[in-house]
């Protein structure tokens, strides 16, 4: 696989998105520029009540979005944080510290700025109410009223006089002198009032149409006692008026009593200064009024500006140490996947500090590993593949190899080796030598005989090894060789070796067909001249000879005569050895064939007991019919030669169908009671001229051997349990089941020629 | 800080009204209680104005439906310490008509007893016809920004008096 298609991103938690990334970045930064604003319009307020009032409701709804999104922000990032703690989460518990850092850092300035604030706006508000203040606006009203108080006596005093003039004057006449004397005294407005507010007489600056103002029943009433009045009276555009009244003098009283009131205008520049403390003065009054409840404002909005900027604080601290810690979880969880075998792992640069050289050395890191380990692979997979070269070879080699470790357990053993000692490779690996000779005889046999070698310390070293069983003898030549010493790689030893079993009775049997062709050309030629001389000899020499002379010839001719058909017979039993095979393969029934040949032993002088075991229904088998009563006859022929001697001889012959690696065959087994085959003769049996019987010529289990083989069957030759000889037939069924043991015979034996 | 404004054991209540016709217009007449705090006059002398509010309502009775509001008057009254001229100012706010009273008592006198204040035409009321009048007045601090009221939640910035209601039939 490429390195660049494999890597991966490690990263601590879930991809995120580039919004999701930047929005608290965003918020904190509009957080930032909100806290600043607030503070920027409370540091306004503290100088400016009226400004405060408009700017109240903008500061708090800030400061409640501030506070609400804060919350939110740092509810999600301690919940996570707290997940991660509980998990174990590698990197939260130094995040939590660091958090815990900033946060103190951050709060601990942030409260003494909060206190010293408070300090500053209470003091300030405070300071509007010093008592120098409050008497300088106290102050200041005594001045101005003593100024308007002047400005009064002088208003007063100008109605008095005017009263004094109209006095005397009838009604007609204080209509008539009215508005000349307001205008004589500079009167905006003056009224004659006469019992019950009715009105005298009236004139006004304002012409005919304005309505006079007729003054109340307290002010009559004060009037009536002679006392004047004179009161200041705000106009409500921000203008002064003085009211006055006075009695007309001098009426008696009989007469109705009037009451002259007259109204001034204060001059608009003083009004204006009067208007200016009065407005300075009642402003005072409220903000008297309203200090304690402007301090809990004051307190209020700033707590909130505190909390806001509180929350900032630890939502920066969560923030930045997150920010801190990120690159740290990043590499925590890079090196558990590198530890896990995942060398693919890459970590983004957080940024070019310390922590940023950390992990490009981190993916340096891994990148050589990931390099290291593709190289790694490549030879493994290099090795496996020669490895499984030479299994496969091993496997399909028809040479035994077995690998032995220093210590001389067996490290492995290929199939030719298992099939050859009859073991399953797979059973006796990783097994002691010792322990895997009493496995199987053959094994045995042949590990011990390795095992002397070795354990004598030959490491090199080439011999033939003979193994057999009850029934088979092998020749096994086998090869050792001591393995080289790699590294730390224990060295051992390796055995190679062939079962030339085969070869060399092929070897046997090539010769021993020389031998009969050369004894039947050699030695059948000159018999017959032998014979026919000798004979000649008898009749011509025997009537003329003396009977002594005449008894020695015709002893020597008969023994010339006897011996040459001895030789006759050997040679043809040889020629029949050496003949070429020429089957004629037919159907025939088998059971029928046995018991016709067993019929012919049974009519002979010899008193043995034949017994016939033939399968029911045993199928026609396709065979050569004359060869097959060959067998059977040098079988019985040699069991009952065998049996001489033998109190109570019997011999068994059965028939039974059955399967040969996977193919029908039927078997002809034939069993005697006698002696059995000589233990040293085991494997030999079926060589020619062997023999353990005085009169056999050895060529009998051998042509037998020969015919079966032919016929594309099997041949063994055991002893029995309780003694006595037995021999085995297995011979195809068809010509079918022939073909398929020949291919097989074929295919086991192919490689074996070639070598040989 | 007071914890009150105008919460205190004085009276504060619609005493009597009535409604009469003058001139072809119905008037109400009315005789208020203005108990007014300690706070709330130590307030006033302060120069904090106080508000009253009248709000009067005429509902004609119908049978089967809803009362149907023919005639819903509010008259606002500011009354106000003026330190320089040492009077008390009575400010009609819907007419911008100004009184001066030399004490703070004569002042309440006056705003205790609205007098003519006119509510509906006559002849705008239907004759067998049953109305109900309702009448409450209200004061208020004024002077203290509605932000500050808002914020000062728990401070009773103002007192009102239960509807006083009665029947009017023309």
């Amino acid at each position: 696989m490429n390195a660049a298609q494999g890597s991966t991103q490690a990263t601590a938690g879930p991809a995120r998105g580039a919004w999701t990334r930047y929005l608290p970045v965003l918020l904190v930064g509009v957080g930032l520029v909100f806290v600043t604003l607030a503070l920027g319009l409370l540091s306004r307020t503290a100088a400016d009540a009226n400004a405060f009032a408009r700017l109240q409701p903008l500061l708090l709804g800030i400061n409640g979005i501030g506070i609400l999104v804060l919350l939110v922000l740092i509810g999600r990032k301690a919940w996570r944080l707290a997940l991660d703690y509980r998990r174990h989460v590698p990197g939260s518990r130094m995040m939590l510290r660091a958090v815990g850092t900033f946060a103190v850092l951050a709060v601990v300035p942030l409260l003494v700025v909060y206190w010293l604030s408070l300090q500053f706006l209470n003091r300030g508000i405070d300071s509007w109410f010093d008592v120098n203040v409050r008497q300088g606006f106290a102050d200041a009203l005594t001045l101005s009223r003593s100024s308007l108080s002047l400005r009064m006596g002088d208003f007063l005093a100008r109605t008095e006089g005017a009263a004094r003039e109209l006095s005397g004057e009838s009604e007609i006449g204080v209509v008539v002198r009215l508005d000349s004397i307001r205008r004589a005294n500079g009167a905006e407005e003056m009224i004659v009032v006469g019992a019950n507010r009715r009105l005298v007489a009236f004139s006004s600056s304002a012409g005919a149409g304005a309505l006079p103002m007729l003054p109340g029943e307290d002010v009559l009433l004060q009037t009536r006692q002679d006392r004047p009045f004179v009161s200041l009276d705000p106009t409500g555009d921000g203008g002064y008026g003085v009211f006055t009244a006075a009695p007309l003098p001098g009426r008696a009283p009989s007469e109705e009593p009037l009451v002259l009131v007259g109204q001034y205008a204060i001059p608009d520049r003083l009004a204006k200064l009067a208007e200016g403390v009065q407005g300075a003065s009642a402003q005072y009054g409220r903000l008297t009024y309203q200090r304690p409840y402007l301090k809990g404002t004051f307190t209020l909005t700033l707590t909130m500006v505190l909390l806001l900027s509180l929350l900032a604080a630890v939502y920066g601290a969560l923030f930045w140490a997150q920010r801190l810690v990120q690159p740290v979880q990043d590499l925590i969880a890079g090196t558990r996947a590198v530890a896990k075998g995942d060398f693919e792992t890459r970590l983004s640069l957080p940024s070019r500090d310390e922590i940023g050289f950390l992990v490009t050395s981190f993916n340096e890191m891994t990148k050589r590993l990931a390099r290291a380990r593709a190289e790694t692979e490549l030879s493994r997979a290099a090795v496996e593949k020669e490895r499984a070269n030479l299994a496969t070879v091993l496997a399909r080699l028809s040479t035994g190899v077995i690998a032995f470790e220093p210590d001389l357990h067996i490290r492995s053993m290929n199939a030719a080796a298992g099939s050859i000692l009859g073991v399953d490779p797979e059973q006796v690996a990783g097994v002691a030598l010792a322990d895997a000779s009493r496995l199987n005889r053959w094994l045995g046999q042949f590990l011990d005989r390795v095992g002397e070698r070795l354990q004598s310390g030959q490491a090199e070293w080439r011999e033939q090894v003979p193994i057999h069983d009850e029934g088979s003898r092998r020749e096994l030549m086998c090869a050792c060789t001591a393995l080289p010493v790699v590294g730390e790689t224990a060295g051992g030893f390796v055995v190679v070796f062939d079962d030339i079993t085969t070869l060399l009775q092929a070897q046997r049997d090539a010769a021993w067909g020389e031998v009969a062709r050369r004894l039947a050309h050699e030695i059948k030629n000159p018999l017959t001249p032998i014979q026919l001389s000798a004979e000649r000899m008898r009749r011509k020499f025997l009537g003329s000879m003396n009977e002594k002379d005449a008894q020695v010839l015709e002893r020597a001719t008969h023994t010339i005569v006897q011996q040459v058909e001895a030789m006759k017979g050997m040679v043809n039993a040889f020629s029949e050895y050496a003949r070429a095979p020429q089957l004629a393969l037919e159907p025939f029934d088998l059971n029928a064939l046995v018991s016709e040949v067993a019929e012919l032993y049974r009519a002979g002088e010899a008193p043995v007991q034949v017994e016939l075991t033939l399968e029911p229904g045993l199928e026609a088998v396709e065979a050569d019919r004359g060869r097959v009563r060959q067998i059977l006859s040098n079988l019985l022929k040699n069991a009952l030669e065998a049996l001489e001697g033998t109190p109570d001889p019997a011999v068994q012959v059965i028939t039974r169908r059955t399967e040969w690696h996977g193919q029908p065959v039927v078997q002809i087994e034939v069993v005697d009671n006698g002696p059995g085959f000589q233990r040293e003769l085991m494997g030999q049996v079926f060589d020619p001229y062997v023999t353990s019987k005085p009169k056999g010529t050895g060529l009998g289990l051998a042509i037998v051997k020969k015919v079966v083989e032919e016929h594309g069957g099997r041949i063994e030759a055991h002893n029995g349990p309780e003694g006595g000889a037995r021999v085995l037939v297995a011979l195809p069924l068809n010509e079918q089941s022939r073909a398929q043991l020949g291919a097989r015979e074929t295919r086991k034996s192919e490689p074996r020629r070639e070598r040989a | 800080m007071a914890p009150v404004a105008l919460a205190d054991e004085a009276r504060f209540e619609v005493r009597s009204a009535y409604l009469e016709p003058v001139d072809g217009v119905m008037q109400l007449n009315a005789t208020l209680e203005l108990g007014l705090s300690s706070t709330a006059q130590e307030a006033l002398r302060d120069g904090v104005p106080v508000t009253l509010t009248l709000e009067s309502q005429l509902r004609r009775n119908r049978r089967f439906l809803p009362d149907a509001t023919v005639a819903e008057i509010e008259q606002r009254w500011r009354l106000q310490y003026h330190a320089l001229s040492d009077r008390w100012l009575v400010t009609h706010l819907n007419t911008g008509q100004q009184t001066s009273w030399p004490t703070q008592v004569a002042a309440l006198e006056h705003l205790s007893r609205p007098r003519g204040v006119p509510i509906i035409d006559a002849p705008l009321l239907r004759d067998g016809a049953t109305y109900e009048a309702s009448l409450r007045a209200t004061a208020e601090v004024g002077g203290v920004p509605d932000s500050l009221k808002m914020l000062m939640f728990w401070v009773q910035w103002q007192r009102t008096t239960d509807w006083y209601t009665w029947t009017v039939r023309p």
